[in-house]
């Protein structure tokens, strides 16, 4: 018990004791008692009263000054009032700093509850989404952001990317939104204007389109004069090599031009591709063939076809994609080696594979493979007459079906590649018989 | 007016029908918005292939539309709503009417502009078209944002605003027949633009409606054929009262 409590308890008892020995005296023992204890009552009835009257008006009044018990009552309430401000103050400071850091951020941030109703955002973000204070909380953020892309980016739930919208206010303005997930259910929306990204994306894909063009007409003119010098009998023979080798130079220029220029079609060329029916078997076997024309070629190519079915998309496309594989895979295998071409499908969707005995691709290469120009060996890569945009047309056309592709390479041991088309893009079987 | 309180409901499950179909709506109109921006677009650019696009992207607007009424025929036989949720959905009823309307005004223009991308393009390139488009695109989007805040003021400011696209649209009238009378082998082409600018008054006027719903849907006043004036001067006296 606290010195005060005792003190207190004591003052009580004595107060009792003093009563009832006045009172034993006077012969009126429970008059006094009852008059002395009213009086203790009424003592504390009044600080009471002061007590709840300081509690109502604590931010203006001084505490009362008390002693004993109701001193330490008025100790303990003032300091737990004290650091309850300085709790307070703190955290209203905290969240100073966080709107000044939020506001001072060049992107857009909302937070979203789970239902993706605003809860709050910042300065930028109501500039650039046209947000309005107050108004527009606890509403939900499609309901104002009402771009059918960016709804579709909410209802397929991947947020790993982000998506790019044009602005409402502003058809000039591109914006870049991306979901976080954060806290019990919450979401950031973060906003950024990527117009100036876009535009120069759009310069350069320009940029890439035109100077391909501009290319391609000198460099016809320029192998058709060669061709007509290396058939000419009357030039000395010393200048058959050099001009056998300007030949193939040239020849191989004009393939790292249109294989630009079929890149940046492809670049251009919006959304999903077409949905012609397209004969996968036919064009495989032919393409067999063209491979078994060569004149160095693998000592086996063999074709298994395992599915009747045919490919939605762009012919065109398709055939890009396979013959750019298959002639990958027949360039990086020795003569004395298999090629394997495979077409099939299942509950997933159509399956499309080249398997080669090659020299592999190693580890460490596999991410960048597809990177336009990207070398494994530069040398060799020169030597077979590529035009290293093989791999970024796959990968171009198979995006523009919604497809992926899978390499899988062990080094010197060969690789596979393989490309997994989607369900939708697979012509049922009762549409190939409708159309047979 | 509190946009998220559509009154008190004993079922949530209610409450979460009235959000759905709101959000339905939204969505529409966020699709019919696209419509309009990209057929606009491809008049504009001469792009045929966009135009094309906008124009067999007109079938989803009329699936929509479908959708969400059978929604609302579902929540009025079997919820039996009553005051504002009333009006909310007859206002959504009306509502994806006119959307649906706007989605087809968008079909012609996309149309024409796939058809006109063929010919030549005249000097100033349709730049009155553009401003017209501008104009409507903005009414529909202020409209829609309008109807998701149930903000009643902004919906009537933008009643407002169908004067001065109807205004625009007497002036291209004008330029067109001015065009045809100068040289008669502009006719074709006139006329195709007089069209367009037709459709885009016309989405107005739709946006226009969409607006007074929002107001219905707020107040509970049909605004419909009386002057925006007076509506002004009676909302602000109810206010007061």
């Amino acid at each position: 018990m606290s010195p005060a409590w005792s003190f207190a308890l004591a003052r009580l008892v004595g107060a009792f004791a003093i009563a009832a020995l006045v009172g034993y005296f006077l012969g009126e023992v429970q008059l006094t008692v009852i008059v002395v204890l009213a009086g203790y009552l009424a003592l504390n009835f009044a600080r009471l009263y002061r007590l709840e009257r300081w509690l109502r008006r604590r931010r203006t009044e001084e505490p009362p000054d008390f002693r004993g018990i109701w001193g330490d009552v008025v100790a303990l309430v003032m300091r737990i009032y004290r650091r309850k401000q300085f709790h307070k103050r703190r955290i209203v400071q905290l969240f100073r700093e966080f709107r000044r850091m939020t506001t001072a951020m060049p992107d857009g941030v909302v937070v979203m509850s789970a239902e993706r109703e605003i809860q709050w955002f910042n300065r930028n973000a109501a500039r650039l989404l046209s947000l309005r204070r107050k108004v527009d909380y606890r509403q939900r953020i499609d309901n104002l952001l009402r771009q059918p892309e960016f709804s579709r980016y909410l209802s397929d739930g991947d947020y790993s990317q982000a998506v790019v919208i044009r602005s409402a206010a502003n058809s000039d303005q591109h914006l870049s939104l991306q979901v976080v997930a954060y806290g019990a259910g919450q979401q950031l929306l973060l906003v950024r204007d990527v117009t100036r990204q876009i535009r120069l994306e759009a310069m350069r894909k320009d940029f890439v389109a035109n100077a391909s063009h501009e290319l391609r007409s000198p460099l016809t003119v320029i192998a058709g004069y060669v061709d007509a010098l290396a058939d000419d009998r009357s030039i000395d023979p010393a200048w058959r090599a050099p001009l056998e080798e300007m030949h193939r130079q040239a020849e191989r220029m004009r393939a790292v031009v249109d294989a630009l220029i079929e890149l940046s079609r492809l670049e251009a060329s919006s959304g999903e591709a077409g949905n012609e029916l397209i004969d996968v078997a036919g064009m495989l076997t032919l393409l067999r063939r063209e491979v078994l024309a060569l004149d160095r070629h693998p000592r086996e190519v063999e074709l298994a076809l395992e599915s009747a079915s045919k490919l939605l998309g762009s012919e065109q496309e398709v055939h890009s994609i396979f013959s750019n594989l298959i002639s990958n895979a027949v360039k990086y295998t020795a003569p004395d080696g298999r090629v394997d071409i495979r077409w099939w499908t299942d509950g997933a969707g159509g399956h499309f594979s080249v398997r080669d005995t090659g020299v592999g691709i190693a580890r460490e290469h596999l991410p960048r493979l597809t990177e336009r120009f990207y070398r494994v060996d530069p040398g060799r890569a020169r030597a077979t007459g590529g035009s290293g945009l093989g791999l970024a047309i796959v990968k171009h056309a198979l995006q523009r079906h919604g497809a992926t592709l899978e390499i899988e390479s062990e080094e010197g041991e060969g690789s596979r590649f393989t490309c997994h088309f989607p369900l939708r893009r697979v012509a049922a079987r009762t549409a190939l018989a409708a159309n047979d | 007016m509190d946009v998220t309180e559509l009154g008190p409901h004993i079922s949530r499950r209610f409450n979460e029908d009235l959000e759905g179909v709101r959000n339905r709506v939204l969505q529409m109109g966020g699709f019919v918005e696209q419509q309009l921006t990209q057929a606009v677009a491809a008049l504009i650019e001469g792009d045929s292939r966009l135009g094309e696009e906008v124009a067999r992207g007109d079938h989803k607007v009329n699936a929509m539309e479908v959708t969400i009424d059978e929604e609302c025929s579902r929540i009025l036989a079997t919820r039996a709503p009553a005051a504002s949720d009333l009006r909310l959905i007859v206002a959504i009823i009306k509502t994806i009417t006119d959307l649906e309307r706007i989605g087809d005004e968008a079909e012609k223009i996309a149309y024409i502009a796939s058809r006109l991308a063929t010919m030549e393009r005249p000097a100033d390139r349709y730049r009155e078209i553009k401003h017209l488009g501008r104009l409507a695109q903005q009414m529909v989007h202020d409209g829609l944002d309008a109807f998701a805040r149930l903000d009643a003021d902004a919906a009537l400011r933008i009643c407002r605003e169908d004067r001065v696209l109807d205004d625009e649209f007497e002036s291209i009238q004008r330029q067109c027949i001015t065009f045809m009378m100068e040289d008669p082998r502009t006719i074709r082409r006139a006329l195709d633009v007089v069209w367009v600018a037709r459709a885009l008054e016309r989405i107005g006027d739709h946006a226009k409606n969409m607006c007074e719903y929002v107001v219905y849907m707020v107040h509970g006043k049909d605004i419909r054929h009386t002057s925006l004036d007076d509506v002004e001067k009676e909302l602000r006296a109810a206010g007061r009262s």
